[in-house]
């Protein structure tokens, strides 16, 4: 595919997201920070379907060898960097997805997190050419290095070729662990209106 | 049009955007917006230092600076989206920030969010959308830092919402 049409595959898929996400209002903020300080769920629950479907579709795509799974080592740093993320995401109120949609509302605080976030990016690509941590993907080995802080590559492909089982019986797994959650909350909230 | 009257459910919602995930999945990759973000942050910082970025190892051993790139367009597509959505549902307007505290998280947390980001190589919607289904170490890891990040963010949330 042209790298013209990768754009435009891109775009329509983005402008459909950008209209569900406005007109339903979902927020991964709010689906996290809501559950923990409010104990609501409206937007935890559409995570949970939303990866419940993914982990069918991508695996089983996965195990007949379609589909473009992300390959790059993974370490240390996605836990502080996602840390970081979280704080921020929920100080800022909106995620990548709702700073962008909020934007699109009107919202200058959104635009505001976006252009600190664009701030951010710069100051850690200086950080960056000064430590050369975490590995660029030209150094990446694919291997465990524990100088590096790397854990290596690992994801359903690599499950399916090492244990000769598909891929999509892992993404059962992950979605029945995934729907017993879901199945929580909904329990969770059945007896919450019940007592009120 | 229904659409534009009433509020979407976001289980809906969230399923319809999973399954076209699942067709950008097989044709380019999962949904991302981070990559994007940072290509955007690589255009713009070309456009104002011009060569000098050529001097930050960065902007050319990690992410080269290439308006060609396909997740920026994602993140367009998403804004225009949300403004069509707006508009239609007559929605749009301008809203500021009231009070300095709000402008300061607000700061704060985008700087946490960019520098998190980079530090991280993934986003939150990598984490959920993308590497999590796809069995990915790097989601598990990524959800762990996440919902430790959002339990801290919520507690300075809390202090600042009682204190204000």
């Amino acid at each position: 595919m042209s790298a013209l049409a990768e754009c435009l595959v891109a775009f329509v898929f983005g402008s459909v997201v950008g209209l569900l996400v406005q007109r339903s209002r979902f927020c991964n903020t709010a689906a996290l920070r809501d559950a923990m300080l409010f104990k609501t769920f409206r937007n935890t629950k559409a995570l949970l379907v939303a990866m419940m479907i993914l982990t069918i579709g991508f695996t089983a795509f996965i195990s007949i060898g379609a589909g473009n799974p992300m390959r790059f080592d993974v370490g240390v740093n996605q836990i502080l960097g996602l840390f970081l993320f979280g704080t921020g995401m929920v100080l800022a109120g909106a995620c990548t997805v709702s700073t962008w949609v909020k934007a699109g509302e009107g919202n200058f605080g959104a635009i505001w997190a976006l252009i600190f976030t664009f701030v951010g990016m710069f100051l850690f690509s200086l950080i960056w050419s000064y430590i050369y941590w975490p590995p660029a993907p030209s150094a990446m080995t694919g291997e465990l290095s524990v100088e590096r802080l790397q854990f290596g590559f690992s994801n359903a492909e690599t499950l399916q070729e090492k244990t000769g089982i598909p891929a999509i019986f892992f993404g059962i797994i992950q979605a029945a662990v995934l729907y017993g959650l879901y199945r929580a909350i909904k329990r969770r909230e059945a007896a919450s209106a019940a007592t009120t | 049009m229904e659409l534009f009257r009433k509020t979407l459910d976001p289980v809906i919602a969230l399923s319809a955007i999973a399954v076209l995930d699942i067709f950008l999945f097989l044709i380019v990759g999962a949904w991302t917006v981070g990559g994007g973000e940072t290509m955007m942050t690589g255009l713009i910082a070309q456009f104002f230092l011009g060569d000098t970025i050529d001097r930050i190892p960065f902007w050319h051993e990690v992410f080269k600076p290439d308006a060609g790139y396909w997740k920026i367009y994602i993140s367009l597509g998403m804004l225009f989206g949300a403004i069509v959505g707006a508009v239609a549902s007559k929605e749009f307007f301008w809203r500021f920030p009231k009070r300095l505290s709000e402008w300061v998280m607000i700061t704060v947390g985008g700087l946490l969010m960019g520098i998190g980001i980079r530090l991280a190589f993934v986003c939150n919607v990598s984490t959920f959308f993308g590497l999590t289904p796809e069995l990915n170490l790097g989601g598990y890891l990524a959800i762990s830092g996440i919902l430790a990040g959002a339990w801290f963010g919520s507690l300075i949330y809390k202090r600042v919402l009682e204190g204000g």
